[in-house]
């Protein structure tokens, strides 16, 4: 169906309808679920790409409905990964503690997503935005931290309302609130005010430095089949609030040169939040090296590529903001991906703690490779879709002659490999440990569809670029940007011309020389776990053996001691306003009637000294 | 037929004198009266002016009834019938002295004459007292009433220096009298200041409200929702009616910033000491506070519709939230966050109203509190109050945080299972609530018809 | 001249209310707010060389001078308010002393 509107009330509908069917029985429940999903993603793709979505509004006068090319590309990659997690729900929802709720928050976030990235005027945009805030916030504490979700609401809150803030601004000079009246009316001291509201709201929806903190918490702890949606499509909104605030509102400040006065200059907000974006992805980065849990790992692993595209979208040429949107589809696909294949290992083992599991190539090896696919693209290395999103960002890194943000962005990417292939080497490489070999088998087949879904898209993203760039072509136009020059088979860039097809050629052929080479050669020898070399000691603590603890120990001992300034500072911020309640209490709350009167004494006696002089 | 706004006073007040006689008909007597005063309102009460006794404007008393006060009245009967129901099992006791609450809640929002209004505050007082001596904490009742009385001193002793000064205690009259004669503002700066601090002390404004922590810390269902609720929507109306048109006369220059800067202070402490409480009750009455603080800064601002729907969605979601809390108290003991942990999972649909009245105070969307706080915002950023705004917007963070970890506790079990048994009569007053306040966040038509002329004092001085 | 002694009275009780800890010294204290209240509001409608206003065989005529009646009548109501207050405030306060059996709030311990 092609109204959105309808779709929305569709949504909200069967939310009602799913409580129902999952108090009845939970699997009946999920599979609806399901169906609707399906059909509310193909309604959007069948008529979303050719324009052909209808925007009028029948029932309920105060929506308001626009198709633009940047929302609509945000709405179907989120609304992607919500379909692909879906199927998930007949396996994980029956064990949660109100399950009755979890298919009805998770169908109403879905509406609020549709809600927002169709809006036309501010208000609906903070409408519908605040709903997914509260939605998704009521289904995190079902995983395995409570607190999780307070932190989280926090700083959704802090953000949703420093962007009220400039949403007000905008409407008292423009008005209305409408999105682009409200855009074109900013000039001057008021533009900079409103570009720092959105930017913090933008930062603490992504994830990113210095609002990192709900972040591992939020996303570790969620409900496995919900943390790919958080990771995946939520903090996507935070990229869609930078859009806005980065390309639309773009305050004059000055201007800042680099070493060699012919390059391109770049104003200084902009080049602030290139800044905070490279400090994001390095931090991120580090944070992740160290990371014992698999999915606080990939949250971390997040909040760097969060830094990623804060970082394309401050260059604001339209190679990095080709890249910007493009590394939004991939790190949605890859985080899907690799957050989905670490729920199917953690369904099937119970556990997601890195130093505890291993060798389930054996028994899941479809698995294996979704997940191998998922962390190649993360880390942006050819033939996945990552590659060419950060082959673009690079390019427009060193074009504007930036070296310590690309000194940054380069390892940003190394690191990422470094993390990434631990969680690999951790869970599905090595031995296997006893307490699973038995009991431990493949993924049922509807949590196996999407995850091969994805992985096919993976690896369609990083071979065949150009269909979507075609489209993120067409939202550069939007924007006032020209578009980045493509053919069927290659990007051309500033510094030679990327063939994304003839890379993966290379790549295969690689793969099938190897193969041929493991298949004729002598087969290795399997030893135990525990039969390494360990100079004539007795081994006493089986579990320091294993090779996946402390596996980036030299590395983390340089700056382990420095990871908790962050959240030492929100903490402290907190007790402090609780002093200051406390302090309140001290004053104005105690037992002794006379505080009061004497509170009414003073501001009398002050009013009266200031009539009287 | 156009004096039948008395019998909303006259009832109540014959019922109780009646029910003084005898004690087993009193509980009956209540019921009757009540449901007459909403009955009345609702069908046959019309607008307009009532003399009371024959003397004319400006002489003697009248009651003034337009949109203002009609739904002032509607909030507060309905709601006070519906406590009284659901409590009248328990508290027979107190029938005699709910009349007279009844009546004396009634006169502060029909009445349009300054010293009727401080009789009747001081009747509502006393009957206020009386109701908080069923928490059985004598010295917190006892707190209540020296501040109480103070308060109330303090506002005649305002009057009388505008009397002394104008010559009439009709508010139509006085403020007719200080627009005609272009009064200059400073000469009214002691008697306002005096009249605000006075009603302020009732309406819990800081720093004059330690005694709003006595009294609700230890609530039951009959006091907590009275005090919380009904209470603080008639003081609200009537203070935002005084206000409006006879204070805003004097809030000029000076005066005003310090207003202002003591209602912002407020908000901000206030919200700042319910993040700092663990017990869920006084969470419930700090935040009180803070909404109650700003209800006044929207009334000093002139934006007086949103102020009375902030005053009907905070009444609706108060008396939800205090008669969750106090019933699960009164069968569990204590209400520290810690061991109320959990006390939804047994009771779903009572924590599913419970978390809307909770979502809707701290405004998010689909609900009635998104709705207002977004329509006071923006008319807070029409009038380019940004110090305002950004006092509010930090305090709403605040808010949302102890709320939400609140939440979660209520929700989330953690060793002990909290057993509490809610009755039918609650869930189904549960239930409408939160449709009430569902309906209104997403069909918003009824809420947009009115607009700030509501208060129709200036209108009717205007036309002489 | 009789308004100073008004709100020196005012004065005291505030100044009574601030510094005791007993219930009944603090009954008392709001006590003498509202005479001091009282006492202003009857001198806000003296009328210097007035006589009282009541029409007699003698001041038959309303166009001699005569204080203000209005607040007279204000007083009466409020003299009664603060007995009503007064009466339940003692009520309280016995309540308290077979509660804690003292009247100081010092010694009543932790309330809170």
């Amino acid at each position: 169906m092609a109204n959105i509107e309808l779709l929305l009330l569709f949504l909200l509908a069967s939310g009602i309808v799913s409580y129902f069917l999952t108090k009845w029985k939970s699997f009946v429940g999920s599979v609806f679920t399901i169906f609707s999903t399906m059909f509310v993603f193909a309604s959007l793709a069948m008529y979303g790409f050719s324009g052909q979505l209808d925007t009028t509004v029948n029932v309920i006068p105060v929506l308001s409905f626009a198709q633009t090319n940047i929302g609509f590309y945000f709405a179907i990659i989120i609304v992607f990964v919500y379909l692909m997690v879906s199927f998930f729900h007949p396996y994980f929802v029956g064990e949660y503690k109100y399950k009755n709720s979890y298919n009805v928050m998770f169908l109403l976030s879905l509406a609020g997503v549709i809600g927002t990235f169709f809006a036309d005027n501010f208000i609906q945009l903070f409408f519908a935005f605040e709903f997914i805030v509260w939605t998704s916030m009521l289904l995190i504490p079902m995983g395995k931290s409570k607190k999780a979700a307070v932190s989280y609401y926090g700083f959704s809150a802090a953000g949703s309302f420093a962007m009220l803030f400039g949403i007000l601004v905008m409407r008292s000079v423009s008005g209305s609130f409408d999105i682009d009246l409200g855009l074109a009316s900013l000039a001057g001291g008021q533009a900079t005010l409103v570009f720092v509201m959105f930017l913090v709201a933008a930062f603490s929806k992504l994830g990113a430095f210095p609002f990192h903190i709900w972040l591992p918490e939020a996303h570790g702890n969620a409900p496995h089949p919900f943390s790919p949606v958080l990771s995946g499509a939520l903090v996507k909104l935070g990229a869609f609030v930078a859009v806005f605030a980065i390309l639309r509102i773009m305050p004059s400040t000055p201007l800042i040169d680099f070493a060699n006065s012919n390059l391109p200059h770049i104003p200084l907000g902009q080049y602030a939040v290139v800044i905070l974006g490279s400090l994001s992805i390095v931090f991120g980065t580090l944070m992740a090296i160290k990371e014992d849990d698999a999915k606080k790992l990939l949250a971390y692993s997040s909040m760097s590529h969060g830094g990623y595209i804060l970082v394309a979208f401050g260059i604001m040429t339209s190679q990095a903001v080709a890249g910007g949107f493009y590394h939004i589809l991939a790190h949605a696909l890859a985080s899907a991906g690799a957050f989905m294949a670490i729920a199917a290992v953690a369904k099937q083992t119970g556990t997601t703690k890195m130093s505890e599991l291993g060798g389930m190539i054996h028994k899941m090896p479809i698995t294996y490779i979704v997940y191998l696919v998922a962390i190649i693209s993360m880390a942006g290395i050819p033939p996945m879709g990552g590659f060419i999103s950060k082959w673009l960002i690079f390019q427009a890194v060193i074009d504007k002659g930036m070296i310590f943000v690309a000194i940054a962005v380069f390892f940003g990417s190394i690191g990422s490999f470094l993390y990434v292939f631990r969680p690999l080497a951790a869970l599905f490489l090595g031995q296997e440990l006893r307490e699973y070999k038995v009991k431990v088998k493949e993924a049922p087949f509807l949590m196996l569809l999407p995850m091969l879904i994805i992985t096919a898209l993976n690896v369609y993203t990083g071979v065949i670029p150009s269909a979507i760039l075609n489209f993120t072509n067409g939202m550069l136009v939007d924007l006032g940007l020209a578009p980045v020059s493509i053919t069927m088979w290659d990007i051309v860039g500033t510094t030679g011309t990327l063939n994304p097809a003839l890379i993966a050629l290379v790549f295969g052929f690689g793969v099938v020389i190897a193969f041929i080479i493991f298949i004729v050669l002598k087969k290795s020898k399997k030893v135990t776990l525990m039969e390494t070399y360990t100079a004539g000691n007795f081994v006493h603590d089986e579990q320091l053996l294993h090779y996946t603890k402390d596996f980036y120990a030299p590395l983390e001992r340089l700056y382990i001691k420095y990871t908790t300034i962050m959240k030492e500072f929100y903490e402290t911020l907190a007790v402090k306003v609780k002093e200051i309640g406390r302090f309140g209490k001290y004053l104005f709350m105690n037992k002794f009637i006379g505080t009061t009167i004497l509170w009414i004494i003073a501001i009398l006696l002050f009013l009266l000294v200031g009539e009287v002089l | 037929m156009s004096s039948l706004a008395v019998l909303l006073i006259a009832i109540p007040l014959i019922a109780a004198f009646v029910s003084i006689l005898s004690k087993k008909v009193a509980p009956y007597l209540l019921l009757i009266a009540s449901l007459i005063n909403v009955i009345l309102l609702f069908y046959f009460v019309p607008d307009g002016i009532v003399v009371i006794g024959g003397y004319d404007l400006p002489y003697g008393i009248n009651l003034f009834v337009d949109t203002f006060s009609r739904t002032g009245l509607g909030v507060v009967n309905v709601l006070f019938l519906v406590i009284v129901l659901l409590n009248i099992v328990e508290f027979k006791k107190y029938s005699s002295v709910l009349l007279v609450a009844l009546a004396g809640l009634n006169g502060l929002l029909l009445t349009g004459d300054l010293f009727n209004l401080f009789v009747f505050l001081e009747i509502s007082g006393i009957a206020a007292y009386l109701i908080t001596t069923s928490n059985h904490k004598p010295l917190a009742t006892f707190r209540y009433l020296i501040i109480g009385a103070v308060g109330s001193s303090l506002y005649l002793f305002g009057l009388i220096i505008f009397y002394g000064m104008f010559g009439t205690l009709n508010l139509m009259d006085m403020v007719s009298f200080i627009q005609a004669n272009n009064v200059d503002p400073s000469a009214l700066v002691l008697p306002a200041m005096l009249m605000f601090i006075g009603l302020g002390v009732e309406a819990k404004l800081l720093p004059f409200n330690s005694w709003v922590k006595g009294v609700l810390k230890d609530s039951n269902t009959l006091s907590g929702p009275m005090i919380a609720a009904v209470y603080a929507a008639t003081i609200s109306f009537v203070f935002g009616r005084i206000i409006n048109n006879l204070l805003t006369l004097a809030f000029v220059g000076n005066l005003l910033i310090v207003v202002l800067v003591l209602l912002a202070v407020g908000i901000f402490i206030a919200e700042a000491m319910a993040f700092a409480s663990t017990k869920v009750r006084e969470i419930l009455l700090y935040s009180s506070i803070a909404q109650a603080s700003i209800v006044i800064l929207l009334f000093v601002n002139g934006i007086v519709l949103w102020a009375v729907y902030l005053i009907i969605a905070n009444a609706l979601s108060k008396t939800v939230m205090f008669l969750v809390i106090n019933k699960a108290t009164k069968d569990h003991g204590d209400d520290e966050s810690d061991s109320l942990q959990g006390v939804f999972s047994k009771n779903i649909l009572v924590g599913i109203t419970f978390s809307v009245a909770t979502l809707s105070v701290m405004g998010l969307p689909l609900f009635m509190g998104f709705v207002v706080k977004l329509n006071y915002l923006t008319e807070l950023a029409v009038g380019a109050q940004w110090a305002l705004l950004a006092v509010i917007l930090i305090s709403s963070i605040i808010e949302g945080i102890y709320f939400v970890r609140m939440l979660i506790k209520l929700w989330y079990p953690e060793k002990n299972e909290v057993t509490v048994k809610f009755d039918l009569g609650f869930k189904v007053v549960f239930v409408a609530i939160a449709l009430i306040l569902l309906a209104l966040g997403t069909y918003t038509a009824p809420l947009n018809t009115l607009d700030n002329s509501i208060d129709t004092i200036a209108e009717v001085i205007d036309n002489g | 001249m009789i308004q100073y002694a008004a709100i020196i009275l005012i004065v005291f009780g505030l100044y009574g209310l601030l510094s005791n800890r007993n219930i009944i010294k603090m009954i008392i204290s709001l006590n003498i707010i509202e005479i001091g209240l009282n006492i202003f509001i009857i001198s806000v409608g003296f009328v210097y060389d007035g006589i009282a206003p009541i029409l007699t065989s003698t001041n038959s005529s309303s166009a001699l001078l005569y204080v203000d009646p209005l607040p007279q009548a204000l007083v009466l109501t409020a003299i009664v308010i603060g007995v009503g207050t007064t009466a339940l405030g003692l009520a309280l306060a016995k309540k308290i002393y077979s509660k804690y059996g003292t009247f100081e709030l010092d010694e009543m311990g932790d309330n809170e």
